[in-house]
């Protein structure tokens, strides 16, 4: 059990030795911010907490540089109610700049504390006394030292923080202004640190919740008014369900195992609203333009008209930012423990006071009666949904009255953590007479606010109008000198869930004012650099730009294109210089930063290679430079993943980017070069770093690509997609010229009518034709015991090799007991419980009843069974198989499990009428030996037509249902919504199928050259396995012989030819679909690029299929690496893997998207497939009635 | 499913366990094993913060079943080392400070891992590739990659060494026949 409760601030004031710095508040309560305490140990107390920053370790060196103690004394309780004070939220890079400098003062306090007690021992002026390594002596030769503990020893002593106490001079630092290495990483490194995932509580319970359909919305009308009813039936089949839970429009689940809870959450039938037609967020310039916003000015100097009215050129830009989201890299998790009187939450909140007051507001509780554990959670750059799931858990917990683990889904956390905001950037300049600035006006529109917890919002605990905040003026004013300038933030509410994210509003402005001074100076014909250094007022701005410059061996330049190219590479660098202003305007300034970027620009993919960043920053005093650099690393790389690759995508109200392939992020491959510079300011103050090397990085890279191409980007994204376009346009190249190159296209879905293994006459002549069948009487249950051992082993292969499970097992996995639904063209039909139970399954069945079912399809009491049951192939079986199949059924456990009725659509529901279907179709002849073929090739003959019932899936069907003859045999079909190839040799899998292939497929799932058994298949394989390999060989014998089998070494040619094909389609499928290139990447790479045979999709058949059900069946409900494979001795040196199922986590378009990038990447030669919306949708909708 | 009767060997320990075999394993691993090293991050495969090693491999648990594990030898971060006797590959993301909040840090660790097992002189291509699908979102990369440069030296050091443990007798056994 991992419980963690931080020791109360208030048991510090009752331990009997300990020397205690204590702040009061404005109530006059005492706040502690450190404790000196036994052994020398020093605990001190920050209201802020590290977000993954390493703040934990920079406020240690601060506390323990200015009590001279070593640093691995120091322990630093962060964020936790009890326990430390309450400092407000950690944002905007203000722990070292602000939240850290009582607590400076309390160890300073404490320092002289200590030295004027020793003093007073030893008849000494505290001034010649000295702290080294946590031990106290005189100055100069001594004969006497003491340490901490002789001067706390006895008592519990407090003190209160002196503003006045002298700090040490910088010159005197030893810890501070030094590298330190973190103290959480090597328990990080080796499992052994607690995450607030990580918390486990005495009876715990799992809670999983289940969010509203307005995905990342949290204002409207509609919201917390949407729900109409919760079914609660919809899970009872799941075990361990403690309680569903609703509150508005808060559904949440609890269970005893999370992934009951988790399969619960999935599985909840719930029904809601209609939502109101809403406007694509996705290009998000004119949905901000529409929002009702309040103009409010924040400078107005010279007169910007009359500057403006001379300009020449006049240049009106605008720059337009996506929403983006914070992404944590873990989804938000919190445990909660509720009684009457008390609420305990472990929680990753960055807030954890104002947090408090929420949650008292939620359970209408005291906010002295509840505790916020605070421990760290995955790295978090504003806002993401750590207080969303404490209020989630705090609402469990008081339902059930137990502890609640609440987990978010990647899902949920990626549609509904606060989004950073879109902004749309308006800017007017341009140049006067000189070359120089004519005027600047910036208008900047940002739609956040500080995103109410959302249980507040669901439950109806809050209105659900948003409020609006005044966050959109960040770094607003440009750094330049501008004589003539007016700006203005026109504040507005948010449209989509939004709040603070890394840079804020900072970001976004700087992009635009970056890049429009670099046009200012192209204009004039100036270096940009050498531009912007005239009118820079700030001198360690203009130290840092120039420092960093030189560092990067910057060139002025006053044209684009300088930087030369290589084949298809255009280069480039661009520079941009920023310095992040952050709070309440007109705000203070963090550190500065300068960026210059160099980029390789592809003109054929239009795909932008980032090579080296040279970021240079002045951020005053570094307490922890190791630190420091970390967070530029960080952020250059965050940065520009935001830049490159980042925008959230929308479907109406929903956010469409939920896992990462809808929203990839920077991977290794992609990371630059980056040489940082560290400006020297030891005796400035220091500045906030965390967010500063962000601020820069739009700008910087446009810029860059301007000087690549000559092309200017004003939005976000630079997707490949983005900067091709502009390059044709850019070339006069017709944009649709290429469709001319796409291979002839064919219509999948006009193809023959393919129809499932269902089949009912319309015909009214059959119907009069159907005679009528007796019904055998019902017979006791025969005992086991009469059937020999021997034949009831003979049955089960029988079994194995008719695959009867694969159809007939239970939902939950009970052999025989039926259930599974087929969805035909006529309607649903369901297995049907097989078992020997008297009542529900076969038990009361005579032999010759069994025998007449298998073969003529008639049930034991004269009904007709449906020819989903293969007996038109079972028609010919061995009558020795089929009275050993009949022992090995009658040995089973019985089972009382009942299916679900069919829904067939009349006339289908009449099971007369396949009476007559069975004069036209059921051919009742026995299986024929070929006497001029081997007796393995019989063998293989009887198993692939008979038992095994291949043609049933391999054949297609007719209006009526029934297996077309002659050529169309095992020529390919369709069944329970997958494609069943052809395995007559007709088929267009991508490399030929030989026997061995053959063997392998039908043996293990899988063969190297074709990809692995899916859907149906996958069972029948599975079912297979029983049989000895002689059988096996002895199909793959029969199923060569019937068409065009290669050899060994053409499959090989095939195969490397393949593989190359796939290589080279890569460019033009990501210019085919750029989006399905992109989940790919994001979603796809991690197994489907990897080595793994399993997952290499170039030679996969169903890639290559003319129809794309199979792919966008695996896409939906994933695969599972063949069972019979894994199981193997000698695949133990094999991969296991999984595909887990993408339902839940794409949209129908984003899989249309991906599936269209990997037909063209992986089977180039292939035309594309249609309607694919439209597939992927009824696909689905098949999916989830089963 | 209905629960049935699970061996798994993780970090050379042997576990019962009556479970669903479809149960994720990254489910059991942490909530029965309680072992925290493996992370929940996407549960689809695409970020690797739950990898495991089995048989040697790097395996995202989070897409796996239990059932698909059983028989092999799993190795969390956890069965790597120790903060006082940590797994080579720990102790360079140690030295290199390889973390920011940490949360995938498990994944690179494993994945690193995983690369030196089966390739141990990779290039600085082959350890992006083999990291190119574990996510770092705090943007630690340099910290990571260098971490992995490091790995590889050590891994090969410590190999170094366990030549020389053999030699050591060999030469020890000569010099008592010579003696």
């Amino acid at each position: 059990m991992t419980e963690s409760r931080e020791m109360m601030a208030s048991a510090y004031f009752d331990v009997p030795e300990a020397l205690l710095v204590i702040r009061r508040n404005a109530a006059g309560a005492r706040e502690l911010f450190l404790a000196i305490l036994p052994g020398g140990q020093v605990t001190a107390f920050n209201g802020h907490v590290d977000l993954g920053t390493g703040i934990r370790t920079a406020l240690a060196q601060i506390v323990a540089e200015e009590l001279d103690i070593p640093f691995e004394r120091v322990t630093m309780v962060l964020g936790t109610t009890t326990a430390v004070p309450d400092q407000g939220p950690t944002i905007a890079s203000e722990t070292i700049q602000i939240a850290a400098k009582p607590l400076r003062l309390a160890a300073a306090t404490a320092r002289r504390h200590l030295l004027q007690m020793a003093g007073a021992l030893h008849a000494l002026e505290p001034a010649v006394l000295m702290i080294e390594n946590g031990v106290i002596r005189p100055r100069g030769e001594s004969n006497w030292e003491l340490d901490f503990d002789e001067l706390i020893s006895g008592r519990n002593e407090e003190i209160e923080i002196d503003p006045a106490a002298p700090v040490k001079a910088v010159g005197e630092y030893r810890l501070v202004g030094k590298g330190q290495k973190r103290n959480d990483i090597a328990a990080k490194a080796t499992g052994t640190w607690s995450y607030v995932h990580d918390v486990r509580v005495p009876g715990m319970l799992h809670g999983r919740v289940v969010r509203p359909p307005y995905t990342g919305f949290d204002s409207g009308d509609f919201v917390g008014r949407s729900l109409i009813s919760v079914d609660e039936a919809s899970i009872a089949h799941i075990p361990g369900i403690v309680s569903v839970v609703v509150d508005g429009d808060f559904i949440g689940i609890v269970a005893t195992r999370e992934e009951f809870a988790a399969q619960a959450a999935r599985e909840l039938k719930t029904r809601w609203h209609a939502l109101p037609d809403f406007q694509d967020l996705s290009e998000p310039e004119e949905p901000l333009r529409q929002n009702r916003s309040k103009p409010r000015l924040l400078r107005d100097q010279g007169d910007v008209e009359r500057a403006l009215a001379g300009a020449s050129p006049l240049m009106e830009r605008t720059y337009v930012w996506p929403y983006q989201m914070h992404a944590s890299i873990g989804p938000s998790c919190a445990v909660a423990d509720w009684k009457p009187d008390e609420l305990v939450v472990w929680s990753g909140t960055q807030n954890p006071y104002p947090m408090r007051r929420d949650l008292a507001l939620l359970l209408g509780m005291p906010e002295s009666s509840i505790v916020v554990e605070r421990l760290e959670a995955a790295g978090c750059y504003g806002r993401n949904c750590a207080d969303d799931v404490t209020a989630d858990a705090a609402l469990l917990s008081r339902a059930v009255g137990r502890p609640v683990r609440v987990q978010l889904t990647r899902e949920q956390e990626h549609a509904w953590e606060p989004k950073g905001a879109a902004q749309v950037i308006d800017v007017r300049g341009g140049l006067d007479l000189e070359g120089g600035p004519a005027g600047y006006e910036f208008d900047t529109r940002y739609p956040s606010n500080l995103s109410p917890t959302l249980a507040l919002i669901l439950t109806g605990r809050v209105p659900n109008t948003p409020d609006v905040a005044e966050m959109g003026d960040r770094t607003a004013i440009p750094p330049y000198a501008f004589g003539n300038m007016r700006v203005t933030v026109h504040d507005m509410p948010p449209i989509a869930r939004a709040s603070w994210f890394r840079g804020v509003s900072a970001m976004p402005n700087s992009f635009a004012h970056e890049s429009f001074i670099d046009e200012l100076a192209a204009a004039a014909g100036v270096d940009p650099v050498e531009y912007r250094l005239r009118y820079l007022t700030d001198s360690r701005a203009a130290d840092l730009v120039r420092a960093v410059t030189e560092k990067a061996e910057w060139k002025p330049r006053t044209r684009p294109e300088t930087e030369g190219a290589e084949g298809d590479l255009l280069y480039g660098r661009g520079f941009a210089y920023a310095v992040y202003v952050h709070g309440k305007f007109p705000g203070v300034p963090a550190a500065w930063s300068a960026w210059v970027a160099d980029v390789a620009v592809n003109k054929k993919t239009g795909e932008i290679a980032v090579t080296k960043i040279t970021v240079g920053q002045d951020s005053g005093l570094m307490i922890n430079p190791d630190g420091v650099k970390h967070q530029i690393h960080g952020n250059v790389i965050q940065s520009l993943s935001r830049v490159l690759k980042e925008k959230v995508s929308f479907d109406g109200l929903k956010v469409e980017s939920v896992e990462w392939g809808g929203y990839p992020i920077m991977t290794f491959p992609e990371v630059p070069d980056i040489d940082v510079l560290m400006l020297p300011r030891p005796n400035e103050e220091p500045l906030g770093v965390g967010e500063s090397a962000s601020v820069p990085s739009a700008a910087a890279i446009v810029n860059a690509v301007y000087d690549a191409t000559g092309l200017r980007f004003r939005e976000l994204p630079l997707t490949p997609d983005r900067i091709l376009k502009a390059l044709r346009e850019q070339r006069g190249e017709l944009l649709a010229g290429s469709a001319a190159a796409i291979p002839k296209k064919r219509s999948w879905w006009k193809l023959p009518l393919a129809l499932a293994g269902i089949a009912g006459a319309v015909a009214g002549g059959i119907t009069l034709a159907s005679p009528v069948r007796g019904a055998f009487a019902p017979i006791p249950r025969p005992d086991p015991g009469v059937f020999s051992a021997a034949t009831i082993e003979k049955g089960r292969l029988v079994a194995a090799a008719a695959g009867c499970n694969v159809c007939h097992v239970g939902a939950d996995g009970t052999a025989f007991s039926g259930g599974h639904g087929f969805e035909t063209p006529f309607g649903r039909v369901y297995s049907t419980n097989i078992s020997p139970d008297l009542v529900h399954g076969i038990g009361n069945w005579s032999y010759p009843a069994f025998e007449r079912a298998m073969r003529q399809g008639v049930a034991r009491d004269g009904r007709h069974l449906y020819p989903v049951h293969p007996y038109t192939s079972f028609a010919g079986a061995d009558e020795a198989d089929l009275q050993a199949l009949y022992a090995y059924l009658m040995s089973q456990a019985p089972s009382v499990a009942v299916p679900p009725e069919n829904t067939l659509k009349a006339p289908f529901n009449i099971r007369g009428l396949l009476a007559g279907w069975n004069v036209l179709y059921l051919d009742p002849q026995p299986f024929k030996v070929d006497e001029t073929k081997t007796a393995s090739w019989n063998r293989g003959a009887y198993l692939v037509e008979t038992l095994g019932h291949c043609s049933a899936c391999h054949t297609d069907r007719n209006m009526l249902g029934a297996e077309k003859q002659g050529s169309a045999h095992l020529a390919g079909g369709y069944a329970d919504g997958w494609v069943a190839p052809a395995i007559n040799g007709a088929g267009a899998s991508p490399v030929g199928w030989t026997r061995a292939a053959l063997f392998d497929y039908l043996r293990t799932g899988h063969s190297a050259d074709h990809g692995s058994a899916g859907g149906p298949m996958a069972g029948v394989v599975k079912s297979l396995s029983a049989l000895p390999d002689e059988d096996i060989a002895a199909m793959s014998e029969y199923l060569a012989s019937r068409g065009d089998a290669v050899s060994g070494e053409e499959a090989a040619k095939q195969r490397e030819a393949k593989l190359v094909a796939a290589d080279a389609a890569k460019g033009r499928a990501l210019e085919i679909s750029p989006a399905g290139a992109r989940i790919f990447e994001g979603a796809c790479v991690s197994c489907h690029e990897s080595a793994s045979p399993l997952a290499g999709l170039a030679l996969n058949t169903n890639v290559s299929s003319g129809r794309p059900d199979n792919v966008i069946n695996a896409i939906l409900g994933g695969m599972h690496a063949p069972a019979v494979l894994t199981a193997q001795a000698s695949a133990a040196d094999l991969e296991i893997m999984s595909m887990p199922g993408f339902a839940e986590s794409l949209s129908d378009r984003q899989i249309a998207d991906l599936a269209a990038y990997v037909r063209a990447r992986f089977a180039p030669d292939e035309a594309p497939w249609e309607g694919m919306k439209e597939a992927v949708s009824k696909a689905r909708a098949a999916v989830a009635g089963h | 499913m209905k629960p049935q009767s699970i061996h798994l060997t993780v970090n050379g320990k042997s576990h019962e366990l009556d479970l669903s075999p479809d149960t994720p394993l990254l489910y059991v691993l942490r909530n029965d094993l309680c072992l925290n090293g493996p992370k929940f991050g996407c549960g689809l495969g695409e970020c690797g913060a739950c990898a495991v090693l089995v048989n040697g491999k790097t395996v995202r648990s989070c897409s796996i079943s239990v059932a698909a594990a059983e028989g092999r030898q799993i190795v969390t971060l956890e069965g790597l080392g120790t903060v006082e006797a940590p797994h080579p590959v720990q102790k360079a993301f140690v030295e290199q400070q390889a973390a920011q909040c940490g949360y995938c840090l498990n994944g690179m660790i494993m994945a690193v891992a995983g690369l030196i097992n089966r390739n141990p002189d990779p290039t600085e291509a082959n350890i992006r590739e083999a990291l190119k699908a574990h996510l770092c979102r705090c943007g630690t990369h340099m910290e990571i990659l260098a971490a992995a440069r490091r790995a590889v030296e050590l891994m090969r050091e410590a190999r170094l060494d366990e030549t020389r443990l053999v030699e050591i007798p060999v030469e020890k056994s000569r010099r008592e026949e010579a003696l």
